[in-house]
């Protein structure tokens, strides 16, 4: 009965009124950032614009229930690159986000935010939403550690000089048999900082087609090398967990000795490690090859107004007002160390500023520098699959090198191509499934 | 004479007919239509009639799910339940004292909920700083980077439900040996049966019908694990199917294909064997107490 009275009673009162817009935004930091700019703007515009603070699951699912649906969203909404893919699923007609294309063209948007920064966004051509950041990525190391171990780092332009300069700092302090520091926290079962050297090194899991492209011999190379930083005797990397109580014990305690810094990351470590304020530095990401790239890029998110919003005009003109100022810019990175993808704001004073935490370097300008050449990245919705599963190729390489004892890249490949043959089985019989795969056969996903 | 009732039963039906049709029956209809189509991403699909069930027969993954099920089921009946039973059959002794408290003891696991136990599960399984490598480490010189939730995923969950689910098993079994007609046992005793035939003749026929009716649930509730894994791997980038796939069970892939790839017809379809599944294993339960209501 009380059902059946709950059920008349929400059918009776229909939707929610809303006067204005909706914003739904998944970042405590972001919505800290945005109240000021939406209050200003409320304050001379019509329609108002109500910001929501969700968790990154609550967007995810009412976005897709509203795509699925037909249910109401949020008149613009940030989307988390992980979740943006799988709005892309399905042909172009079907996905939920306005496409911004023709947009961005007419009024020569597209040429002042960085191109690569596109990339997540972009599907079969098309761009769905604004790009919030850059989030190219550098090299954060333990100065105090280094330094006592006697190491230069301007000695490093590639891994193979990190894994040589680096090794001095490999040691067992408390004598029980197991080494106690590593100089690098990276693990083949992450995810994040197993697609950011590979994208680092130019490998892809998807073609331009949109094909998967998993088992593909430089890509085994790749995950054969990684593997071998993290099993043997020339062991170079540890398991160290991001955003997580145990992780945060083990940076103290110098378990690593060097990070991979996004932009973002910065101010992460600012808010949960100060005991480590002036005892980091950044420097460029050592090369896969003298001359190579110095950087990759990790993590992402948009602005996207879902195509069935009453009023696009309204949507578009706050998205614009909101991502695109040079206000925005500065909050951006004074209070969350996040770099913006317009270039033209790339000359402001504030990028320059020393900051403490990095013994003063300007670690704005550093970002900036690396921000035009982060890899492009697939906006395959399979790409978050095809991830685990090369996640999952790393782990099982690895116990197959521990249990073998083999340990030279060269000798892993043969094995790591098998492994990536049947994350390229999986990946393909899950496409081959709904429609992409076959429109990408024929039109292409970018 | 026939008794004539009027519309009065049909008018006090209808709320239920109502609720039910909306919310049981037309969810059941839907998704067996939805099971016979194939999802192109939001509001598309096209029929293809029982193909979904074709391709999951040849789908690796989903017999690696029904594998980890079996593996998780077969823990929770055969380690799990045996193992309350004896707990029961402990704390049941009227000479031990403190039962009550020991009761408390073993069943509290039940009152701090599963949220808590799968955070608790995870971090004493972490490497390096987890509880339980570095009292390995400490006491045998274990490898402080042993990866237990990277390798023995399986038995990790086990011994996760077994902690929070013991207890609650525990008072079924309770429940059932206070009921044993003690006239029995004792007229056993008095024909010189041991300690172990009066368990097995006596006894153990005694508590036969809660037996199954527990043996019933945890069936069940080992083939819808979903929230340990969920929550032990939830947090990590494998969104709850932990490394290489080792924590997907039947209803994680379900949720996988639903709401992460978006293909409702394939996760329907998946629903519908589960459901098939434990409708057997009802009817198992069904046939086997038929005999103890006669």
């Amino acid at each position: 009965m009380i059902a059946l009275l709950s059920s008349v009673g929400v059918a009776l009162r229909g939707g929610d009124e809303h006067e204005g817009l909706t914003l739904w935004t998944f970042a405590r930091p972001h919505a800290a950032m945005y109240r000021p700019i939406v209050d200003e703007w409320n304050e001379s515009h019509e329609p108002a614009v109500d910001l929501e603070l969700l968790s990154l699951a609550a967007v995810e699912q009412r976005m897709l229930a509203g795509f699925y649906a037909g249910v109401e969203t949020a008149d613009l909404i940030e989307v988390e690159r992980s979740i943006a893919g799988r709005a892309f699923t399905g042909p172009l007609e079907a996905v939920g986000f306005t496409d911004l294309t023709d947009r961005l063209r007419e009024e020569g948007l597209i040429d002042i935010i960085n191109p690569p920064s596109f990339g997540p966004w972009t599907s079969r051509g098309r761009v769905f939403g604004i790009p919030h950041d850059v989030h190219p990525v550098l090299l954060g190391y333990r100065v105090d550690l280094i330094e006592a171990a006697g190491i230069d780092v301007s000695n490093i332009e590639t891994w193979d000089d990190f894994k040589h300069e680096m090794r001095p700092l490999i040691v067992d302090t408390d004598g029980d048999g197991e080494m106690d520091r590593y100089p690098l926290a990276f693990w083949p079962t992450d995810l994040d900082k197993v697609e950011l050297l590979m994208l680092q090194a130019g490998c892809s899991l998807f073609d331009a087609d949109g094909r998967a492209t998993i088992d593909a011999p430089k890509n085994a190379a790749m995950l054969a090398e990684l593997v071998s930083w993290c099993v043997g005797p020339d062991r170079i990397a540890a398991e160290v967990p991001d955003f997580t109580a145990s992780g945060n014990a083990l940076k103290l305690e110098g378990y690593a000795s060097s990070y991979f810094f996004p932009d973002w990351m910065c101010d992460v470590w600012d808010k949960e490690l100060p005991q480590l304020s002036g005892k980091l530095r950044l420097m460029p990401l050592p090369a896969w090859e003298p001359g190579g790239l110095r950087t990759s890029v990790w993590g992402g998110t948009m602005l996207t107004i879902p195509k069935n919003v009453p009023d696009f005009e309204a949507c578009w003109e706050f998205a614009k007002h909101l991502y695109l100022s040079d206000e925005l810019a500065r909050v951006l990175y004074r209070e969350g160390g996040i770099i913006t993808p317009i270039t033209a704001h790339w000359d402001d004073p504030v990028f320059d500023e020393p900051s403490p935490y990095f013994g003063g370097q300007a670690k704005g300008r550093m970002y900036i520098e690396m921000a035009p050449q982060i890899p492009s990245r697939s906006s395959s919705p399979y790409n978050r699959r095809a991830l685990e599963r090369v996640a999952d190729a790393g782990m099982l390489l690895l116990q197959y090198a521990e249990s073998n004892a083999v340990f030279e890249p060269d000798s892993l490949r043969p094995k790591a191509l098998e492994l990536l043959g049947r994350a390229q089985d999986e990946i393909e019989r899950q496409m081959a499934r709904t429609a992409v795969f076959r429109e990408a056969t024929s039109g292409g996903t970018d | 004479m026939r008794h004539r009732s009027g519309p009065a039963p049909y008018i006090l039906l209808a709320p239920f007919l109502f609720i039910f049709a909306l919310f049981i029956v037309y969810p059941l209809v839907r998704s067996l239509g939805l099971a016979t189509e194939r999802s192109f991403g939001p509001g598309t699909g096209e029929f293809v009639g029982l193909e979904n069930f074709r391709l999951l027969l040849v789908d690796p993954l989903f017999w690696k799910a029904a594998r980890n099920t079996l593996v998780f089921t077969a823990g929770s009946v055969f380690i799990q339940l045996p193992l309350a039973l004896l707990l029961a059959l402990a704390l049941n002794r009227p000479d031990l004292r403190g039962r009550s408290f020991y009761r408390l003891i073993f069943f509290s696991p039940q009152l701090v909920g599963l949220v808590f136990s799968g955070m608790l599960a995870s971090l004493m399984f972490e490497k390096r700083t987890g509880l339980i490598n570095q009292s390995l480490h400490a006491i045998f010189g274990f490898s402080l980077d042993y990866p237990w939730l990277q390798i023995h995923i399986m038995p990790m969950l086990i011994i996760t439900a077994l902690w929070m689910y013991i207890g609650f098993n525990m008072v079924y079994f309770l429940a059932a040996l206070q009921n044993v007609d003690k006239s029995l046992t004792e007229a056993a005793l008095i024909d010189g049966a041991s300690k172990t035939q009066r368990f097995y003749h006596v006894t153990l026929p005694a508590i036969r019908p809660v037996g199954t009716f527990v043996v019933l649930l945890s069936i069940i509730g080992s083939v819808q694990l979903f929230e340990l894994p969920f929550i032990i791997f939830g947090q990590t980038p494998y969104g709850g199917s932990g490394p290489d796939n080792r924590a997907l069970t039947l209803v994680m892939y379900l949720y996988r294909q639903a709401f992460e790839t978006g293909d409702l017809g394939y996760a329907s379809a998946l629903g519908w064997i589960i459901a098939v599944f434990l409708f057997i294993a009802g009817l198992g339960q069904l046939v086997l107490t038929r005999g103890d209501r006669a």
